[in-house]
């Protein structure tokens, strides 16, 4: 089961999407938190700790994985596996942007894409944050706006594959799919 | 409390007027009334992203003090635009008031009786 969680800033979507991932979770599963971003000073490391916070006490492994997000299954055991991974925007930046493998928007895209398509396969259970960039109707420099549109292309093509997607606005969850197979919390 | 949200220029407080036909609101912008200046009349808060941006610039703790306004105007409508779906901007500052502002609006969401979104004029009720 596939669940896309997006908001923007502040919106509370992490915290809806380890809930969600903890729902899903049964006793005997092992819950995977794939970390995408890469820490740069005091803001990011108070980000970061906000995170694990949250986290705390649910049991989650967390598995650093900033790039080629498909390679976080090798660091899973076998049995029943749910991941959560945050978040798709700092993991298109990182494939777009960090070098020495800096790729353009559409490979960036397609990579993603299908790591996240890997790791469904890998997984019981793979809830996938998101963040909406899309709406502050400010021009950015063209590769700016060349990740607002590998962001929109990531995000259609995994809404499309999910089987439960979610926009948390203001700390509520308003969805915006549910499947026929969704066994989750509505 | 009833809260209102949605992107820049979607109709809200015309939306707000319209739907609760309210007899001589007082609607103020990106601020809170005089102690005892009400007088029953119906307070609408319009622009609350602004009055965030200003405590924040004046060092204060809107996150707290909202708490203290909303015991006093519980029947208040507050009107928010949706700041935070967008690029995470570079300054620190405008990250920190986007971030800031989708926060209190959770609490603000947490306490409300009802929470709307307008887009296009038209609202959604989200709670």
């Amino acid at each position: 089961m596939m669940a896309l969680v997006i908001g923007g800033s502040g919106s509370g979507k992490s915290s809806y999407a380890e809930e969600l991932a903890v729902s899903l979770s049964s006793p005997a599963a092992k819950k995977y938190y794939l970390a995408t971003m890469q820490v740069f000073g005091r803001e990011g490391e108070q980000r970061v700790e906000r995170h694990r916070a949250l986290r705390r006490g649910k049991g989650f492994l967390t598995i650093e994985q900033p790039t080629e997000i498909q390679k976080a299954v090798g660091c899973m055991e076998e049995g029943e596996r749910v991941a959560l991974l945050e978040c798709i925007s700092n993991l298109t930046a990182n494939e777009m942007f960090q070098q020495p493998e800096a790729k353009p928007g559409a490979q960036a895209a397609e990579q993603v894409i299908q790591g996240v398509g890997l790791l469904g396969k890998e997984t019981a259970h793979l809830v996938v944050v998101s963040n909406n960039v899309f709406e502050d109707g400010i021009c950015y420099d063209p590769a700016t706006m060349e990740y607002i549109r590998a962001m929109g292309r990531i995000n259609r093509a995994l809404a499309q594959a999910a089987d439960y997607v979610v926009e948390v606005v203001a700390g509520i969850p308003v969805v915006l799919k549910q499947g026929l197979n969704w066994k989750g919390q509505a | 409390m009833k809260l209102v949200i949605g992107g820049y220029a979607q109709g809200k407080l015309e939306y707000v007027f319209s739907k609760y036909k309210l007899q001589e609101p007082v609607a103020l912008d990106g601020a809170w009334p005089e102690p005892g200046s009400l007088q029953g009349k119906q307070l609408v808060v319009n622009h609350f992203h602004q009055w965030v941006k200003s405590r924040i610039s004046e060092g204060g703790c809107p996150e707290e003090e909202i708490s203290g306004l909303l015991d006093a105007y519980g029947d208040c409508i507050i009107i928010c635009d949706e700041v935070g779906n967008g690029i995470v901007p570079a300054g620190s500052a405008e990250r920190e008031y986007r971030e800031r502002v989708g926060r209190i609006l959770i609490l603000l969401a947490q306490r409300a009786e009802e929470v709307e979104r307008v887009i296009c004029g038209i609202g959604q009720k989200i709670k």
